[in-house]
């Protein structure tokens, strides 16, 4: 157990998180290694997105820890997260829609040095071709999928190294579905770290490292994702089947 | 499953199950009304003795304070149980003594001070108690008034109209000189000297507020302070117990201060200013603006300290030491009081706690005294550790386990579309009396998007809801009426109010609504739910899957045909939700009502539905039964995926 | 005709400090949900500075910044201390607090100063009218306006193009959101309170300048007006702040001037009442800003 914490770059430890009389989070220890896609999936109401609150700072856990690159970061602020690489695209994405593509970017590039940011902002344009056309547009015209890219092109603009995804298949068409893994797959080859909440639980388990399964606030099956994906059993697990 | 009996209970039955928890209000109600006012005359007592070592200003202090607790008391009647803030109660109280006054001065005086005023005023002259009388009725019809715009906005809107009213009643009472005299004072109102009405007056506003909070309207007016939503779902209206709450408060403001004017022995506009507003509000926050002892406390609290920093502030020689004067020092103490208050303290240094209610937990079971409802640590309660509801057996009550006459719940082509995202497309869906349904589907399939649609809190696009042949259309609390209850997704009880108020509150609604199903009794349901030992807990310190057992124990006692629980064991182990099974079909079978459940625990769902509809993106995607459902590869692709991309 | 004109310039000059107080309201409301009652109590400030300087006979020039500086400060000094702590309270206890911050304002003034209105002299621009064809135009209305809108512009173009202003854009419409983007909650909300603050404090000077008296509660009255005209304009629409403001010092004007003699001393009363049937009529305001709740 404890070699494989080594080297990990986001450790989350017996995490427990409560909202008022409910437990969301039941002592819930995640180990994510550099460059791993690590997926999450489980029902809703799994606590899935309190965990990866819990962590980048936007729910304060009533136990456990959350290390980052070896440094604790229980309860830090995001903003603190965001500066050090660990950055959240939320769950149904939360984009500016009173602001335009162009001014959702330049907001979400305020950790970043005035100097660096035109030039990330550039290279959102370059990722996300489907963006430069509404550049100026407000957001609140985007499609669900426009949307998603936008989310996503967001949390790149701080560079981080540990990308947190909640759900981003979320109400997206299959083509737009694919997209996203297509996108995906394009940030893990450039070595960013992915931990990834999603639905569609076949298909990103098959492309991930590792994966976990949750189920009212607690871890009910871990390992490889290929090995989870094969599981015969993965849809009871995952639904509580009896 | 019991027998069906009689569709409709035994009237008899009927009136004894609802009058028994109208005589528990009155159990509730005696205890609070005598020991606030035991805890008054202590009050009282104290100050006599206070004033009787003293000057006549001595005297006026206990006179005022007093007085003041009637305005505090109105205001609380309003401001405490419905949880919105009136500014406007000041300017009911200076309508109504201003009509007083003017009525009651004798007309020698008017002659000179208001010669020009309107309706032959001058020459009228009517006894103080006449007049007063007039003057309480003129503030009444002036609440309603006021009262009928207030109930109907919302929260600020309400606030900031009241305040509006504040300042006009005090513009004009400043500028039609011929009317009112003006900024300046009209003197000659005849004097009530001594305290014997203002204690009067204080006993009596103690009464209609103990009297008010346990009446029917009351209890409304309470529940939709806790959550306007959950109450509107339980079928309470918003607009009529607020609109009873402030014309009642109204009368009571109206009342002080008549009071207040007659002790002074004139009147001027800046006697119901907006610094006098704070002060009272203050009075009223500081103890606790729920209770009436909060009311009482904090009235005496800030009078208290008001008179203790005058003192200092004239400069007086303290230990030998002489203080400097300081001006307006009493202010200061208002002031930060209540800031202080608002800041760490936001419920009032007595938050929930009556005097009434203490007592009446203390003896009526004194072994349980361990137990009190604010005591934060339920962990160590023997109950909530073992997590196991404490279930007798069911109880045979007559008029139960009768299946509803009522006709299936049938939505056709139910639909919703927001902007322009299809949330709902085209649900039809049958739900027969006394069954069990199951509503699945992926996370952001809409289901309770449907939900809400059902149940009134969303306007559908296309598509009708119906219980057999009639429509459900309107408002939620009017669908609630109609037969469909419902527990939402988030959990919304009534926090601070007791596990059997919770209950209790349904059931009223369905007293008055419900009448032509059967009941099962308050207790009844508790018991089904394993909450009968807890009945008198606060519902927020109670664990979280005795809380849901509560929300749907509240949703029964409305005698739903039909009961609709969204996500009923979210946040539950696999333990916990096999209870909830067997829970939901007792409390289904007791109160004979079909059931919609929505969940995602197929385990859950399995054990408990005949029949499942699955949704996804809005629209069904498979029905059949919980095993067919669960073979079934669309589904499985829904929840998963459809494998590798 | 003239009386129209001058009417209106009259109602423009009054209604642009009721638009900046406006603005404020509306951008904290926006940032915090929170009605801040207690606003009115920069103008207070900003009053007892200048009565301080000008007793010392301190130039008007050295004496404005700094009144528009210590509204700044106290409104900085008020979040820190007081709603910084009550941030996620409800909207009741917010409100209530608002009120209360403003009552120990009127306290501590009475209590530091005097109860006594403290008199300054107004420098000569403050009455000031020149000629203009058949209008007779008071200079300091006219400087009203021209202050006012430079200040519009001035915010809407910080809104658009600075890293502070998206920021208060983004914590309006999410705050959560805003964060998770990097922004620093309490140096968006201090920024938003100093921001407001200094809008008060032009305000102020512009006021001020022709009121010739400082006393504790000189607050009050200006920012409950403030307040209606933001939510005419719909709380927390910026725009809908400067509208509303800005109208609502016209009616007063006009009011004023078509009410018979008799009845003068009813016009905030008559524009309350209108007021409250336009609360009934549209409660969101005229420019809708949408919330959601989730169940």
């Amino acid at each position: 157990m404890d070699q494989r914490q080594h080297g990990m770059i986001l450790e989350i430890d017996r995490l427990t998180t409560r909202y008022g009389a409910l437990t969301a989070l039941h002592a819930v220890s995640v180990h994510v290694a550099p460059g791993e896609l690590v997926a999450l999936v489980g029902p809703n109401g799994a606590g899935k997105t309190t965990l990866l609150s819990s962590t980048v700072g936007l729910l304060e856990p009533a136990e456990g820890t959350v290390r980052f690159e070896g440094r604790d970061i229980t309860g830090f602020d995001p903003a603190a997260n965001v500066a050090a690489g660990l950055a959240l695209v939320p769950e149904r994405r939360r984009i500016f829609k009173d602001l335009t593509v162009a001014e959702n970017l330049r907001l979400a590039g305020t950790t970043v040095a005035k100097s660096q940011r035109k030039q990330r902002m550039d290279e959102m344009a370059e990722l996300f071709p489907a963006l430069r056309t509404k550049w100026d547009l407000s957001a609140g015209f985007l499609s669900g999928g426009q949307a998603q890219q936008l989310a996503v092109a967001r949390a790149l603009m701080s560079s981080p190294k540990v990308l947190l995804l909640d759900e981003p298949c979320l109400g997206l068409a299959p083509t737009m579905v694919d997209v996203i893994f297509a996108l995906l797959d394009q940030l893990r080859s450039q070595g960013r770290t992915i931990v990834v909440v999603e639905q569609q639980a076949q298909r990103v388990l098959s492309i991930a490292d590792r994966g976990y399964v949750m189920r009212t606030g607690e871890i009910v099956a871990e390992g490889s994702g290929p090995e989870l994906a094969g599981r015969s059993d993965l849809f009871d697990t995952y639904i509580g089947g009896s | 499953m019991t027998a069906p009996a009689a569709p409709v209970a035994d009237p008899a039955v009927r009136h004894l199950t609802g009058a028994m928890s109208r005589s528990q209000m009155r159990s509730v109600a005696l205890p609070s009304l005598v020991a606030n006012w035991v805890l008054l005359a202590a009050l009282f007592a104290v100050g006599v003795l206070y004033a009787s070592g003293g000057s006549s200003a001595r005297d006026l202090l206990i006179s005022d304070l007093l007085i003041n607790l009637v305005l505090v008391l109105g205001f609380h009647i309003f401001i405490g149980n419905t949880g919105v803030l009136s500014f406007g109660h000041l300017g009911i109280a200076s309508v109504a003594a201003y009509t007083m006054a003017l009525l009651a001065v004798p007309s020698e005086r008017k002659i000179v001070l208001i010669p020009n005023a309107p309706w032959g005023i001058p020459e009228i002259e009517l006894s103080p108690l006449v007049a007063s009388l007039i003057g309480v009725g003129v503030g009444v019809v002036v609440a309603a008034l006021l009262g009928f715009v207030a109930a109907r906005t919302s929260g600020l809107a309400a606030t900031m109209i009241t305040l509006a009213f504040l300042a006009i009643v005090r513009q004009v009472a400043e500028n039609r000189k011929d009317l009112t005299g003006g900024a300046q004072n009209l003197s000659s109102v005849p004097r009530l000297d001594g305290w014997s009405w203002p204690l009067l007056g204080a006993f009596l506003a103690v009464m209609i507020a103990v009297f008010f909070r346990s009446s029917k309207t009351g209890r409304l007016a309470v529940a939709t302070r806790e959550d306007e939503l959950a109450a509107g779902a339980m079928g309470i209206e918003v607009f009529t117990p607020r609109l009873v709450a402030f014309v009642v408060s109204g009368g009571l403001v109206a009342f002080g201060g008549i009071l207040r004017v007659q002790s002074l022995g004139s009147i001027g506009p800046s006697q119901f200013s907006f610094e006098f507003t704070i002060l009272i509000l203050a009075m009223l926050v500081v103890g606790g603006m729920r209770t009436v002892t909060g009311a009482i406390a904090g009235t005496v609290f800030i009078t208290v300290g008001k008179e203790v920093t005058r003192y200092l502030g004239d400069g007086p020689d303290l230990l030998g030491i002489s203080l400097p004067v300081v001006d307006g020092l009493p202010d200061l103490f208002l002031a930060g009081s209540l800031l202080a208050v608002l800041l760490t303290r936001p419920n009032g240094l007595l938050g929930e706690f009556d005097v009434g209610s203490w007592l009446t937990r203390r003896f009526r079971r004194p072994q349980r005294a361990a137990e009190s409802s604010d005591g934060p640590d339920e962990a160590l309660d023997v109950d909530t550790v073992l997590a196991v509801p404490a279930v007798p057996a069911v109880p045979a009550v007559s008029g139960t386990g009768a299946a509803s006459e009522s006709g299936a719940l049938t939505t056709a082509g139910l639909g919703v579309v927001f902007g322009g995202f299809t949330a709902v497309d085209d649900v039809s869906i049958t739900v027969a009396p006394g069954r069990i349904h199951g509503l699945i589907g992926p996370n952001g399939a809409g289901k309770t998007t449907f939900v809400n649609l059902l149940t009134g809190l969303v306007e559908p696009t296309t598509g009708t809801v119906h219980i057999g042949d009639k429509e459900l259309r309107g408002a939620p609390y009017k669908r609630a009426r109609d037969g469909v209850s419902r527990t939402f997704q988030n959990l919304r009880i009534f926090p601070s109010l007791s596990v059997r108020e919770n209950v209790a509150v349904a059931d009223l609604i369905a007293h008055d609504h419900r009448s032509h199903r059967s009941a099962v009794s308050v207790d009844d349901l508790l018991a089904l739910s394993g909450l009968s030992h807890m009945a008198d807990r606060t519902a927020s310190t109670l664990d979280y899957g005795n809380q849901r057992r509560l929300e749907i124990a509240r949703a029964a006692a409305l005698r739903p045909d039909f009961l609709l629980l969204d996500e009923p064991t979210s946040g539950m182990s696999s333990s916990e939700s096999l209870e909830m099974v067997d829970h939901v079909r007792r409390v289904a079978s007791a109160i004979g009502a079909g059931v919609l459940v929505i969940d995602h625990d197929l385990g859950f769902i399995t054990n408990i539905c005949e029949h499942v509809t699955v949704l996804d993106q809005g629209a069904i995607l498979a029905e059949g039964t919980a095993e067919e459902i669960q073979r079934d590869q669309r589904v499985i692709d829904a929840y998963l995926g459809s494998g590798h991309g | 005709m003239t009386q129209f004109v001058q009417n209106l310039i009259d109602g423009l000059g009054n209604g642009s400090t009721y638009a900046l107080l406006a603005v404020g309201v509306s951008m904290l409301f926006g940032v915090m949900h929170l009605v801040n009652f207690a606003h009115g109590e920069l103008l207070t400030i900003s009053a007892y500075v200048i009565y301080g300087m000008r007793s010392n006979d301190i130039s008007w020039w050295a004496t404005i910044p700094v009144a528009i500086l210590s509204a700044v400060m106290l409104s900085m000094l008020i979040e820190f201390v007081a709603f910084r702590r009550v941030r996620t309270a409800s909207a009741f206890t917010l409100l209530l607090t608002s009120f209360a911050i403003e009552i120990l304002s009127h306290a501590a003034w009475r209590i530091g100063v005097s109860s006594t209105p403290r008199r300054y002299t107004a420098p000569d621009i403050a009455f000031k009218v020149v000629e203009v064809g058949p209008f007779n135009i008071e200079v300091w209305d006219v400087v009203s306006i021209g202050v006012a809108v430079a200040c519009f512009v001035g915010t809407a173009i910080m809104l658009r193009t600075t890293m502070f202003g998206l920021s208060i854009r983004a914590a309006s419409e999410d705050f959560d959101a805003a964060r998770l983007m990097g922004v620093k909650a309490n140096r968006v909300i201090s920024g938003a309170f100093a921001f407001a603050g200094l809008l008060a404090g032009i305000a102020a000077a512009l006021w001020l300048v022709r009121r010739g008296q400082a006393d504790p509660r000189m607050g009050a009255e200006p920012l409950l007006k403030a307040v209606i005209a933001a939510i005419i304009g719909g709380l927390g629409s910026l725009p809908g702040a400067v509208v509303g403001g800005l109208a609502l010092g016209v009616a007063e004007v006009y009011f004023r001037s078509w009410l018979p003699s008799d009845l003068q001393g009813l016009t905030d009363s008559f524009v309350f009442v209108l007021i409250a049937v336009l609360f009934v009529v549209r409660p969101q305001g005229l420019f809708d800003v949408q919330s959601a709740e989730r169940v």
